[in-house]
């Protein structure tokens, strides 16, 4: 099978703690305006700060009000050609602790509404769509959709695909993030010397990925991905230098010729020494980085597709956004972006990396 | 569309409640990995064991994800309780498989699939578009089930622990094996579609399945 064929995302919309449309997310971004905010839902931790979504909608209603967005600013009549590819961490996993809190009883428990697949199941209560697949990486979970997405278009399996990256904050990711000891009750610092943590964060990101460009396209010019084979929760530095430079190969692109990147970077003491040192070793100190965390949370397997969005935005914009909240720089031999710069932007690498040692780095282009 | 496969091995085990007999002993000598491991981990390693992985890029699936885990999870919040870090970490849904990559040093592109009924079909379907680019791909498909209460959540599912993997590559020559999702047994429909394959699979001659894309 020849495979030719460009890729492109040609519409975007999300909701976050960060603002309720992508114009609101970029805003904050560039004017460092964090969603993050002190939340003492949570009982067993001390006043975490988290981001949570402002809106009227419950979680279903608003992935239901992303996708009918996506469909009002595209092309097409309807999602019937149209390939869904989710990506969740936790999928339903809320639904689950709703129903067992309410009375510790597990009869309670709809366990099809539990899985990640029930958000699928949720988007097709209201559209039909030729195929479905989902995917559960956790912090990489819609970083690898796009990646499936680039996939099937490149190709020629399919003309048009809906990524879907969406996680709602829950007792589950607090708690178990608390456990383990990298909840941060402030704003987070990526790649900060003093940085305490990181803020768990609720998101639904949606991207409209086509065979064929618009008058807004982006390109996504490649992927990359790695498996570090070394711990559960500790990274290490050559699997994400490796998701990096296969991504780069695959866009057929030299390091030199990223202007930007949007870095994973959590603001947990593990990710940050650890990436910052994957990005020193492939790129020269000129390349931008910053971390859009401390303004979006940690939206976990959204993560990927928000910050895919980020990219087609600093692109669009032809804006570099501040690493907000860093004072004190761990790694000096990289150069983060201490201030919302214009800049010319050809290429954005985003870096997405999770529980498991699973790595994906995806690049963006403008369209020639 | 349609993609054919040559499946080159398979390997596949279940049990109406506990898999015992998975050697994880010999497997994962490192008891300190071992006590780790959870029960998909352990049947995906068992399988793994059965096949020639070969750092080949994995693509594996769950439906229902690490239910121990998440059981332990929502009972220590329920009662105010901590919760166990290594519990949290080994509650994602791709734990089994990055348990395995990391025992196996597989650096690959490893995927995890979660598509509810149809999570093994979809394994396949992903498998072969993967497989066009013309490597071999090892397809795995897990459910671990027997948790305390399981009767309550289950009314359906007759076999609680399974595990199928399937080693492909792409071909151009025609299917010489027909499979669907026929489920008499009430495995799990998340399982069936590779387990009939696996069980169908025959060393002796070519096992040649289309995918309907």
């Amino acid at each position: 099978m020849t495979i030719k064929n460009k890729v492109f995302i040609n519409s975007s919309t999300s909701i976050s703690c960060a603002g309720n449309s992508n114009e609101e997310l970029f805003l904050n971004i560039c004017n460092c305006n964090t969603g993050i905010k002190n939340n003492s839902n949570f009982s067993y931790e001390n006043n975490p700060a988290i981001g949570v979504i402002d809106s009227n909608l419950t979680f279903d209603e608003n992935l239901i009000s992303q996708c009918q967005k996506i469909l009002d600013n595209s092309n097409l009549s309807n999602f019937e050609d149209t390939l869904l590819i989710l990506g969740s961490s936790v999928g339903g996993m809320k639904n689950t602790e709703d129903s067992y809190f309410k009375n510790s009883d597990y009869k309670d428990i709809d366990i099809n509404k539990h899985n990640i697949q029930t958000l699928i199941d949720v988007i097709e209560s209201k559209y039909k769509f030729y195929d479905n697949i989902a995917f559960s990486t956790a912090c990489t979970s819609s970083a690898n959709a796009i990646g499936y997405a680039y996939d099937v278009i490149k190709k020629g399996i399919y003309k048009n695909v809906l990524v879907v990256g969406a996680d709602s904050i829950c007792h589950t990711t607090v708690g178990g993030f608390s456990a383990l000891g990298v909840l941060s009750n402030n704003v987070c610092k990526p790649f900060d010397k003093n940085r305490d943590g990181m803020n768990v964060s609720e998101a639904i990101a949606c991207l409209l990925i086509q065979d064929q460009k618009t008058s807004n396209s982006i390109e996504v010019c490649g992927v990359g991905y790695s498996s570090d084979a070394y711990h559960m929760t500790q990274p290490h530095p050559n699997g994400s230098k490796n998701a990096m430079l296969n991504a780069l190969n695959c866009a057929n692109l030299e390091p030199e010729n990223i202007n930007y990147i949007n870095a994973h970077g959590t603001g947990t003491m593990a990710n940050d020494t650890s990436e910052a040192n994957a990005i020193e070793a492939v790129f020269s100190s000129k390349v931008k980085v910053s971390s859009t965390k401390s303004i979006t949370g940690h939206t976990l397997g959204a993560a990927g597709a928000i910050e895919a969005i980020i990219s087609t935005l600093v692109i669009q914009n032809q804006t570099i956004p501040s690493s907000t909240n860093l004072k004190d720089i761990e790694n000096k031999n990289i150069n983060l972006s201490l201030q919302t710069s214009k800049e010319k932007v050809t290429y954005v690498l985003s870096n997405s990396f999770a529980f498991g040692g699973n790595n994906c780095s995806l690049v963006f282009g403008s369209v020639k | 569309m349609k993609i054919n496969l040559e499946v080159l091995e398979a390997s596949y085990i279940y049990d109406k409640e506990d898999i015992k007999d998975l050697n994880t002993k010999e497997l994962v000598p490192k008891m300190v990995t071992r006590r780790r491991l959870t029960k998909a981990a352990k049947i995906v390693i068992y399988l793994a064991s059965k096949i020639d992985l070969n750092n080949n890029r994995i693509v594996f699936g769950i439906a229902y994800g690490e239910t121990k885990a998440t059981q332990s999870i929502l009972h220590s919040i329920n009662d105010n309780e901590q919760i166990s870090p290594t519990v949290f970490q080994n509650s994602v849904y791709n734990t089994a498989v990055s348990y395995l990559s990391m025992l196996t040093n597989n650096t690959n592109e490893i995927m995890t699939i979660s598509s509810g009924d149809r999570t093994s079909a979809n394994i396949l379907k992903a498998g072969a578009i993967k497989a066009i680019d013309g490597d071999e791909i090892i397809l795995m498909s897990v459910e671990a089930l027997n948790i305390e209460n399981i009767d309550k959540l289950n009314n359906c599912i007759d076999y609680l622990e399974v595990g199928v993997a399937l080693k492909v590559r792409f071909t151009k020559e025609s299917k010489t094996l027909d499979f669907d999702n026929t489920n008499q047994e009430n495995y799990p429909n998340s399982v069936i579609d590779m387990l009939n394959i696996a069980k169908q699979f025959n060393p002796d001659k070519k096992n040649i399945i289309e995918i309907n894309i």
